[in-house]
């Protein structure tokens, strides 16, 4: 099973999470949005990645909770039955169903959008990107930034270090900070744009962007049923929404 | 037989082809945004709420993309290697920025490098890809693309238009473009996500709606408040690192040369 | 518009360069001048210059990298491929780089530059062009399975070029260039900073592709390696070609040290471990465990050993960045360590301004911001901003930014790379100048020579 998941297309994968997620927030029923964060959950788990998904969207979705329940339940002008007063702030039941409602929209699209980033395989992704017809560009953007970012972190300890032995940025208060920042950031991004612009060259020496046809030695596997779920993925995410939303307008 | 070595000039019909995207990502976020606010849905929650948070999702986003297409196969090489590095600095200094309980958010100050460096379209482009790359990390950032890239291409007009040639000048464009790019993401903030994602800008936002405002405009005042200065510290910081790198670097980006970016031939 | 100039080049060179000048934007002088020399094939052809002698430039010219239209004025004419290419200041013509490649492929000094840092095995690096080009998978399977065959590298092919050593990356831009069968390789100080072993390895590689008939120029700082193969020797001094027999081959060093410096070993060490143990947090296994070493005023000791044995972690310990994990570690004056990339010391705008950075105003060390400067031999470039330095005045940049606080134990992470003969003169006066003061001196390299030259006695890791 779980290596049935692996081997979809990175393109299955994201036109299902586009589906679930349209069709979860256009339905707008709170058991349907649990029903989609509980699968997601439990996908996550048949791929071993449950620890980590749960960990990331938790930390999303707290402070979003929290915020939506000050905006919503504290300050709503809604007139419905008040839970708790403390002074001049309400807190409403309406306010409160709002702001569970937003949020349980939020988190279907936190949790599966979560899920894609941690089952696609970033090197498939770049690849499929590759192969599809958008600009070659898009792939080598993806990848390097993926690739890059631990690179750059390394760098900025290795900084850190070195800015430790010239006993630089001890300053204290705003200017100490602002001193700081700038020795952490002056060498990172002087060394990181002097070495993106030695890369450049030899990229382009290397025929990169390609200008007409491009091909990839790594293979994406695709199947016939899997080009046809896109399609249909894609399609149903359009129409579902506008087959929900459209009696419900019209009544209204 | 041999192959050439020299470059071939770009098509007419590849130029026209790019405009249109252009324009055509131009128009759907202005239309949206104006459909947004001149009609301004009422329920946010219950019957045209759903439709509203994803219709504004796909026409930011659609947006976004068709403005990436039409700029991505004009970027020089060099602008094309920067761009990754920028977006990983957007990510590192907003973390060291986080870790220091400092109230901004400087999570654009990579793409306000790249718009200074390499012109407005490769900052529009840094933009959408940032927004891109960082949603498989955290998906709800996925609509704010069109606000990303509205930085870049900001940055990138100011710096055309000597925002350069003065330090105190930067943080000046900086405080206009974070009036603009606040008013443009806050529908998404409002109409998508029904508020704001972290707990102090939920207060502020909090605090408008209880004196009676709609959430469109709770959520615009709270961007107004936080996103200029945001945006000036960000172009200030972002200027300062541009002036730090050395002549022969900076002047190898064609936007410099060609616009005077630095003032005259770069003599400070 | 260039294309009636497309001649019918009578020679058989696969090359001809004719330079007038070339003059990068934004300086003031030119970086080279009279320049002309022609490439056949099979030939190998050794051009030596000191770090800044304008060595990486004449490659970039020779790869159509250089000049930038639009930027670097040049006057010029190439002759390549049966097209001639005019240069003229008021007019560089617009290069396709990727077309160019097909017939010159240039190696840099850093390999890693060339690599393209974005594929997950070395097999995918190895035909990132072809791929841009459109070749079909099956062709490419067959070419890397050619490649790896012919240049010995099927063991690398499986792994992730991220990963790979300084010798392996350069194996493997080497053949990844390879795969394009152009006529010129331009190599940028291949051999630099190779172990004798990745010297070796790199070393059959450069002949096999000469065998086939690929004329190979190489880009160094010293003609040693290279005297008994090559076909033509150069010497790049002014931005100008003269044949190396005029030229100085390498400058004379300083003879053997001949013992360490009156009664160092009675004295109180200025720096000991006992059984010491260091690691880094989260790893499994110490990178280094039961280390004993002291190192006495007056003593130069150099470290020792393969990669990955813990040469820098030693180092970093000694500077107090790293806490032991158990053992005993006293260090008894104040250290100044250089680290093994420089740039990530260096933030200033100009060299002078980074050396007394974080002095205060008036004090003694400020005072002697010029006194280094002269000692390093880098007055002339106070006012330059340090990225904009070849290499080797870099890497000084960062001793003098070391040296101005007078550090009695000075540590050095592989001193040598990249520094030039003159460099590495100004290194041995900086060394016994710390012996003056009565301090010492730890080290670690991979340069024999060096080692053997300037260490008292030498510490090996394992």
């Amino acid at each position: 099973m779980k290596r049935r998941i692996a081997d979809l297309h990175p393109f299955t994968v994201l036109c299902l999470a586009v589906l679930t997620v349209s069709v979860a927030t256009a339905a707008s029923r709170w058991w349907l949005n649990c029903a989609v964060i509980v699968l997601c959950l439990a996908v996550g788990a048949v791929a071993g990645k449950s620890r980590k998904l749960a960990a990331l969207s938790g930390a999303i979705m707290l402070p979003t909770l929290l915020s939506l329940l000050m905006i919503h339940g504290l300050a709503s002008q809604e007139t419905s039955a008040v839970i708790a007063v403390w002074g001049p702030i309400l807190l409403t039941l309406g306010g409160v169903e709002i702001a569970m409602a937003l949020a349980l929209r939020t988190a279907v699209l936190v949790v599966a959008g979560l899920l894609c980033g941690l089952l696609i395989d970033k090197h498939q992704l770049v690849a499929a990107i590759d192969l599809s017809p958008a600009p070659p560009q898009a792939g080598y953007l993806l990848a390097s930034t993926l690739f890059l970012l631990p690179q750059m972190m390394e760098k900025q300890h290795a900084i850190g270090e070195a800015q430790a032995l010239r006993k630089a940025g001890t300053g204290r208060g705003l200017a100490g900070w602002l001193q700081r920042l700038r020795l952490r950031a002056v060498p990172l991004v002087l060394s990181s744009v002097q070495d993106a612009h030695d890369r450049s060259v030899h990229l382009a020496a290397r025929g990169f962007p390609a200008r007409g046809e491009h091909s990839r030695l790594r293979q994406v596997a695709d199947s016939q049923i899997q080009r046809g779920v896109r399609w249909v993925a894609l399609l149903c995410s359009v129409l579902v929404p506008v087959a929900i939303l459209l009696p419900l307008g019209g009544a209204s | 037989m041999s192959p050439n070595l020299l470059l071939p000039e770009a098509s007419a019909t590849q130029l026209l082809r790019r405009r249109v995207l252009g324009a055509a990502g131009t128009l759907l976020l202005v239309g949206t945004y104006l459909f947004l606010v001149i009609t301004q849905p009422a329920g946010i929650v219950e019957g045209l709420g759903q439709g509203v948070a994803l219709a504004t999702f796909a026409a930011y986003l659609i947006a976004a993309v068709l403005l990436l297409l039409a700029v991505l196969p004009d970027l020089p090489v060099s602008a094309l290697t920067l761009i990754p590095v920028a977006l990983a600095l957007n990510i590192i200094l907003g973390q060291f920025v986080g870790s220091v309980m400092v109230p901004l958010y400087l999570d654009s100050m990579g793409t306000v490098l790249v718009g200074f460096l390499a012109g407005r379209r490769a900052g529009a482009a840094t933009g959408v890809l940032s927004t891109l790359i960082w949603a498989l990390f955290a998906p709800t950032v996925l609509p704010f693309a069109a606000g990303a890239a509205l930085v870049g291409f900001l940055a990138g007009t100011a710096a055309r238009y000597g925002a350069l040639r003065r330090p105190y000048l930067a943080p000046i464009a900086g405080l206009v473009s974070g009036v603009l790019v606040g008013v443009v993401s806050s529908p998404v903030a409002a109409f998508v996500y029904g508020g704001t994602s972290g707990v102090g800008t939920g207060a502020v936002v909090a605090a408008f709606r209880s004196m009676g405002d709609s959430l469109l405009s709770a959520v615009t005042k709270q961007a107004l408040i936080s996103d200029p200065g945001d945006k000036a510290i960000v172009f200030l910081i972002a200027a300062l690192l541009v002036f730090a790198l050395p002549k022969r670097l900076s002047g190898s980006f064609e936007f410099i040369r060609r616009y005077k970016v630095l003032g005259k031939s770069g003599n400070k | 518009m260039d294309m009636e100039h497309r001649a019918r080049a009578g020679t058989t060179a696969a090359l001809h360069l004719r330079l007038g000048s070339f003059r990068y934007s934004e300086a003031h002088s030119d970086a080279l001048r009279e320049i002309e020399m022609e490439f056949s094939p099979g030939s190998l052809t050794v051009i030596a210059g000191d770090s800044g002698s304008g060595k990486s430039t004449l490659g970039g010219v020779l790869a159509g990298m250089l000049p930038r239209p639009g930027a670097d004025q040049c006057e010029g004419t190439v002759t390549l491929a049966g097209q001639r290419i005019d240069y003229s200041p008021e007019l560089s013509p617009r290069i396709d780089i990727a077309g160019w490649a097909r017939h010159v492929g240039l190696l840099p000094q850093d390999a890693g530059l060339y690599l393209s840092r974005i594929r997950q095995t070395v097999a995918e690096e190895l035909v990132f062009a072809r791929e841009n080009e459109g070749m079909p998978r099956e062709e490419m399977t067959e070419l890397i399975s050619e490649l790896s065959t012919r240049l010995s590298l099927e063991h690398l092919l499986e792994r992730d070029p991220a990963k790979l050593s300084g010798g392996q990356e350069r194996l493997v831009a080497l053949a990844a260039l390879s795969a394009a069968k152009p006529s010129i390789i331009v190599l940028d100080e291949p051999l630099a900073g190779l172990d004798s072993k990745a010297t070796a390895t790199v070393t059959a590689m450069i002949t096999r592709l000469r065998a086939a008939g690929t004329a190979l120029v190489v880009l160094t700082r010293t003609t040693e390696a290279w005297e008994a193969e090559a076909d033509a020797l150069w010497t790049l001094a002014d931005g100008t070609l003269l044949p190396a027999s005029e030229g100085t081959g390498t400058a004379a060093l300083p003879s053997k040290r001949r013992r360490p410096s009156i009664a160092a070993a009675s004295a109180e060490p200025l720096l000991a471990f006992a059984g010491v143990q260091l690691g880094y947090k989260g790893a499994s296994a110490p990178v280094i465990s039961n280390l004993d070493l002291e190192v006495h005023a007056g003593e130069c000791v150099g470290l020792a050993g393969a990669n990955g044995t813990g040469k820098t972690t030693l180092l970093k310990a000694a500077a107090g960045l790293l806490k032991p994990a158990s053992g005993k570690m006293r260090v008894a004056a104040d250290a100044g360590m250089l680290l093994q990339n420089p740039s990530d010391q260096l933030f200033e705008r100009t060299v002078a301004r980074e050396i007394a950075f974080g002095l205060p105003k008036k004090s003694i060390q400020r005072a002697r911001v010029p006194l280094v400067l002269e000692q390093l031999g880098l007055e002339s470039y106070a006012q330059t901003h340090p990225y904009e330095l070849p290499a080797s005045a870099r890497r000084l940049v960062a001793l003098a930014t070391v040296l101005v606080r007078e550090p009695r134990l000075l540590l050095l992470d592989e001193p040598t790379e990249a520094m030039d003969s003159a460099g590495l003169q100004i290194l041995h006066e900086v060394i016994d100048s710390v012996f003056e003061r009565g301090g010492a001196v730890l080290f670690s390299s991979h340069d024999e020579r060096f080692i053997s030259r300037t260490a008292h006695r030498v510490h090996q890791l394992s």
